[in-house]
């Protein structure tokens, strides 16, 4: 054991390494051939190699750095992260109407995925202190409240899309620190409350048909248009609750009190959020939605990438129409081809071949990453691969479902392949950190 | 070896739940490109190609010698590729140019542009665009992705406004039509013949389109070529017209004193059209102009009325020749029977006038025609009866359409006591003498009255006329045979009299313009009453050389001509003399080969089917007639025919 920990061998994790870099090898390709047509392909190609360069120099600085020393300076990345946050709000500038980048002499760096990486971090930390108290609300909201901040700097840029994968690294690494399902649940409710009520809006919005039909429906839409539909729905929650506790006492149930008012308050409060998500939902953010929900309505308009994706795909078949020679790339009816939809031109220039080693690839890192939670020497190290593995997995599922119509358009890459030259070095980096995680899994102080 | 709790069994948990994920991904994974790849391929496939449709060049026709009367040229025109991805905004802005450049309606190009995007169909924005406005366009394809100039056959009409009417013209069908003819191939924005020969033989002029298939991008940019479908070209059509005798015709008739008439010429051995003319006409190829320009404002104000099968009018005293068949057949006349004119005739309690005045003395029949004298009618008519007379109109086919194979022709009007029955009004006696003279409720066409003229020429035969010599239909060629659609049984000695007194009316009568020496010409003036305005000019003739059946048979209609003798009697005399190849006929100027081009892409031969040898060019025969020597022309009076009365110039030749 021993002998094993100190050789290369042991110490090195060969097949998180083959898969990261054959993910980025088919991602390489795809972004050469999904990037040529463009105008300045030259610059996005020097801007990926230089990404990839300083990926693989962070990578392996994280492999050889060890991670035990995050844990101990958890404030100072709190603050790096918090800092990085602000400097960008001061110091941005605004591409796609989010100031969320910083320009530096050769490239331009996206703070919020540095962030992601510290919060994960640092929640990893806070969670590991507090594992005594694992069954506690306190511990759950402790936690949510640590990134909030972080996430409310994150949408004052704005940018809803970074901050999504947030929410699968937090509940992720909650769950795995063995945080007690009731808050877990509240928390997960909460938040589908506040993502799930606008949908519900669109959709009801989208079909006229069912206002009309239901009275109670068109007079609540009635009611909305004049601002009382939330009131009206507070009421609503309330009196529910109150009802529900008359009704176990009646049936001598015995319930806590506490229980209802906590699920009246989580209600309205998921309302009440719902509400200015639903207020500050962007026109294109909703039209993907609609796109999601019913995709015949507008065949050229939001749904229009969704579908081109899923012709891509479809029209690449079992061995794909050959690198450089995707029609629905090349021509132009792919969009955002070399960023979120690099999975859309893997499938239609490498075919099922090409689709099914991406996933394959990505299941070998996942596996790995697991593996190293496994393995962990201290529980630190655990949770931080399950914040990252949440990280990964989340945004693989997000990406290719998105390409294949399994989810709505979130505008998340897909790590490791998607251009973005941020995305892809810090991606590598938390990846030496989980290398450095297993490499040190015997090791002793 | 490790610090605190873990929940491993969660994170194996989530583990589970991620291969269960990527597992889902994997089986749509191969629905979607094992299973469902024709669907998407297809799908693919289908937003990455534009067909492009290329018309096919028509079929020329030809005239009787082998002139080109309607061919195609290369004509640029500007079309629109929808992308799939087309920006509003950009479309705007290129209705916005284009309407600049054609000069057209901003809104209207913006709403072509439209429906094409939403229909995803590529459109014709302009058509024969000059090569000006091209240059001009060709910088907006640089600008609007989708745009695009090509180079297609259109109609091309070499000698211009020559046989107008006959040929008809070309138009974009209407949405009506398309719904009923896209079966057959047509698109929103084919060409279709709108009359004339064009639009009855369109099935055999359309040619069978092509198509490109090209490539083209989200943006509607035409990538590069993958394949293409040639098309083929339409069949030839060789008319009976004689090109020399058409524009000669056209020539006299447009010189005319009022401009406006018809003439028909037709070869009385086999019906065949040698002219069929109208003024005003028009020419075709203006309607072929971009729509903006000269095009539009042609269409609004085409002449289209053929006065030679739509115009009818009261044959006036060119009647008389239907008249003296039924004196002779019926015996209703002596030849050598003399009726003394007055200058009128006294008809019940109304007098009936001659046109002269002064009278004719005694008339016997011979003269009678030659002088048409009126007296001499109203008393045959009268002593005929208006039945007979009503039966013969029908015999040599008046009231009844001829049968010419184009669309509008008008049947014109029997009068007489059959046709009165029912009516208010009866018949009365000088009802009678009215239709002796050609005059009462009688309408006939021109082309009726060509062929009353060639029924007396080939002495019985009424024929069906036709203008299509030779239909060549790729792989067959067909040469339709002439039709009768009638027979006079009229004694032989009838016809000759007959002949012999319409020779009178040239030799000595009141069609000396028409004498030409070397020729037997028989002809009859006329002048029809018009109650609203001047009277119409009539001459009919028929003329072939001595001691051979006469070769050719004509009306002519001056409307509001006056005077059947001075108005029509040159158009009469050009159509004659062009058809005996004398020397004031003048041939319509020949374009030199190399300036005609027939087709694009310039393959020669490639609309001749296989086998036969292309049309030679025309030969020397219709070439500018300098060369050629010819008696000289000489003023229609001073023919050497002995006039009994010298018919005192032009001034009134008959009726009234």
């Amino acid at each position: 054991m021993k002998a094993e920990s100190t050789s290369l061998r042991g110490r090195v994790d060969w097949g998180l390494i083959a898969a990261v870099y054959g993910l980025i090898a088919i991602g390489t390709v795809a972004i050469l051939s999904a990037a040529s047509p463009l105008p300045h392909y030259a610059q996005i190609i020097q801007r990926h190699f230089l990404a990839l360069g300083a990926g693989t120099l962070l990578f392996l600085v994280a492999l050889g750095f060890n991670y035990q020393v995050f844990q101990d300076q958890s404030k100072v990345l709190y603050a790096a992260a918090l800092a990085v946050l602000v400097a960008v709000l001061v110091l941005g500038h605004v591409q796609r109407g989010t100031k969320g980048w910083i320009r530096l002499p050769f490239f331009s760096f996206q703070p919020a995925e540095l962030a992601r990486i510290l919060t994960t971090l640092v929640l990893a930390g806070y969670l590991d202190r507090r594992a005594q108290r694992s069954g506690t609300v306190g511990f759950v909201a402790g936690g949510f409240a640590l990134t909030l901040p972080v996430l409310a700097l994150i949408m004052l840029q704005p940018d809803f899309s970074s901050t999504l994968t947030f929410f699968p690294m937090i509940l992720g690494m909650l769950y795995c620190a063995g945080a007690s399902l009731a808050p877990l649940g509240a928390m997960a409710l909460y938040g589908a409350v506040t993502l799930g009520l606008p949908l519900v809006w669109t959709m009801i919005l989208l079909h006229p048909a069912w206002s009309s039909a239901s009275s109670i429906l068109g007079a609540f839409l009635a009611m909305r248009e004049m601002g009382g539909a939330f009131v009206v729905a507070l009421l609503v929650i309330f009196s529910a609750a109150w009802l529900a506790w008359r009704l176990s006492l009646q049936l001598r149930v015995s319930i806590p009190p506490p229980y209802f008012m906590v699920g009246a308050l989580l209600l309205a409060a998921g309302l009440s959020s719902a509400a200015l998500v639903d207020r500050q939902l962007k026109d294109y953010q909703r039209n993907r939605f609609v796109a999601f929900l019913l995709p015949a309505a507008d065949p050229r308009g939001a749904s229009y990438n969704v579908a081109q994706a899923q012709i891509a795909i479809g029209s690449g078949g079992l061995w794909g129409k050959g690198v450089f020679s995707g029609t629905q790339s090349k021509l132009g009816f792919l969009p955002e081809r070399h960023t979120d939809f690099i999975y859309a031109v893997i499938g239609e220039e490498m075919g099922f071949l090409g689709t099914m080693a991406v996933l394959g690839l990505y299941m070998l890192l996942l596996w790995r990453i697991v593996d190293t939670a496994r393995q962990a020497r201290d529980r630190y190290g655990y949770l931080v691969c399950c914040g990252l593995g949440s990280i990964f997995g989340f945004s693989l599922l997000v990406n290719v479902g998105m390409c294949l119509g399994f989810v709505p358009v979130a505008g998340i890459p897909l790590p490791l392949l998607s251009y973005g030259g941020s995305n892809l070095a810090m991606g590598l980096f938390s990846l030496g950190i989980i290398g450095n995680i297993y490499a040190r899994r015997y090791a002793f102080y | 070896m490790s610090r605190g709790a873990r929940f491993t069994e969660r994170l194996e948990l989530l583990w589970l739940g991620a291969t269960v994920g990527v597992g889902l991904l994997g089986l749509r994974l191969i629905h979607m490109q094992v299973v469902r790849n024709q669907y998407y391929a297809e799908l693919a496939e289908r937003q990455r190609t534009q067909v492009i449709a290329q018309t096919a060049p028509r079929g020329r026709v030809y005239d009787r010698n082998g002139e080109i009367v309607a061919t195609n040229q290369p004509a640029f025109s500007l079309i629109f590729l929808p992308g799939k991805a087309q920006d509003p905004a950009r479309l705007a802005g290129l209705a916005e140019s284009l309407a600049r450049e054609l000069h057209r309606d901003r809104g209207e190009l913006h709403e072509r542009l439209l429906e094409a995007a939403r229909e995803e169909t590529a459109i014709h924005l302009a058509e024969n665009l000059p090569l000006k406005t091209m240059f001009k366009l060709s910088e907006l394809k640089t600008l609007y992705p989708g745009v695009d100039l090509i180079v297609e056959a259109r109609r091309y009409y070499p000698n211009g406004a020559f046989a107008g009417h006959l040929l008809g013209y070309m138009g974009k069908v209407d949405r009506r039509q398309w719904l009923r003819l896209k079966g057959k191939g047509y698109r929103v924005d084919s060409w279709v013949g709108r009359s004339g020969v064009e639009s009855r033989y369109e099935d055999v002029l359309r040619g069978v389109d092509g198509e490109i298939r090209m490539e083209v991008d989200a943006q509607g940019r035409l990538r590069r070529r993958l394949d293409e479908v040639k098309w083929k070209a339409g069949g030839n059509l060789v008319l009976t017209i004689d090109s020399r005798i058409q524009a000669a015709v056209e020539e006299a008739l447009r010189a005319s004193p009022s401009g406006e008439g018809a003439a028909v010429v037709l070869d009385p051995r086999t019906g065949e059209v040698l002219a069929l003319a109208s003024v005003p006409d028009f020419d075709p190829n203006l309607l072929l102009l971009p729509e903006w320009d000269l095009g539009k404002r042609a269409a609004s104000t085409l002449p289209e009325f053929n006065r030679a099968i739509q115009g009818t009018y009261a044959p006036g005293s060119t009647f008389k020749v239907v008249m003296d068949a039924a004196l002779l057949q019926e015996g209703t006349v002596r030849l050598d029977e003399r009726v003394w004119c007055p200058g009128y005739l006294a008809v019940g309690n109304r007098t009936f006038k001659c046109w002269e005045k002064k009278g004719h003395k005694w008339v016997d029949f011979l003269t009678s025609l030659a002088q048409s004298c009126d007296t001499y009618y109203y008393t045959m008519g009268l002593r005929a009866k208006g039945p007979v007379i009503e039966r013969y109109e029908q015999l040599f086919g008046l009231g009844r359409k001829t049968g010419l194979d184009l669309p509008g022709e008008r049947s014109g009007n029997v009068f007489g006591p059959e046709a009165r029955k029912g009516r208010k009004r009866g018949w009365y006696d000088g009802d009678t003498a009215n239709l002796a003279i050609g005059q009462g409720e009688l309408l006939a066409t021109p082309i009726q009255m060509a062929v009353v003229a060639a029924a007396v020429a080939n002495k019985g035969t009424l024929w069906k006329p036709r203008f299509v010599k030779k239909v060549e239909r790729p792989g067959a060629v067909e040469e339709p045979a002439s039709e009768a659609s009638g027979r006079i049984d009229l004694r032989p000695e009838v016809w000759d009299k007959m002949q012999e007194a319409m020779v009178g009316v040239v030799t000595r009568g009141t069609g000396q313009r028409v004498n030409i020496p070397g020729l037997v010409i028989g002809g009859k003036t006329g002048t029809a009453q018009n109650p609203l305005g001047d009277d119409h000019a009539w001459f009919i003739a028929w003329a072939g050389r001595p001691g051979e059946v006469p070769s050719l048979a004509l009306a002519v209609l001056i409307q509001h001509g006056g005077h059947g003798s001075s108005a029509a009697g040159p158009v009469a005399r050009k159509a004659i003399e062009a058809a005996f190849d004398l020397a004031s006929a003048k041939v319509h100027e020949a374009p030199a080969e190399g300036a005609m081009i027939d087709e694009v892409p310039p393959e020669p031969d490639a609309e001749h089917p296989p086998g036969r040898a292309p049309k030679p060019p025309p030969p020397a025969e219709p070439a500018p007639a300098p060369a050629r020597h010819v008696p000289a022309a000489r003023p229609a009076h001073s023919a050497p025919a002995p006039a009994p009365k010298p018919a005192d110039g032009d001034v009134y030749s008959e009726d009234e």
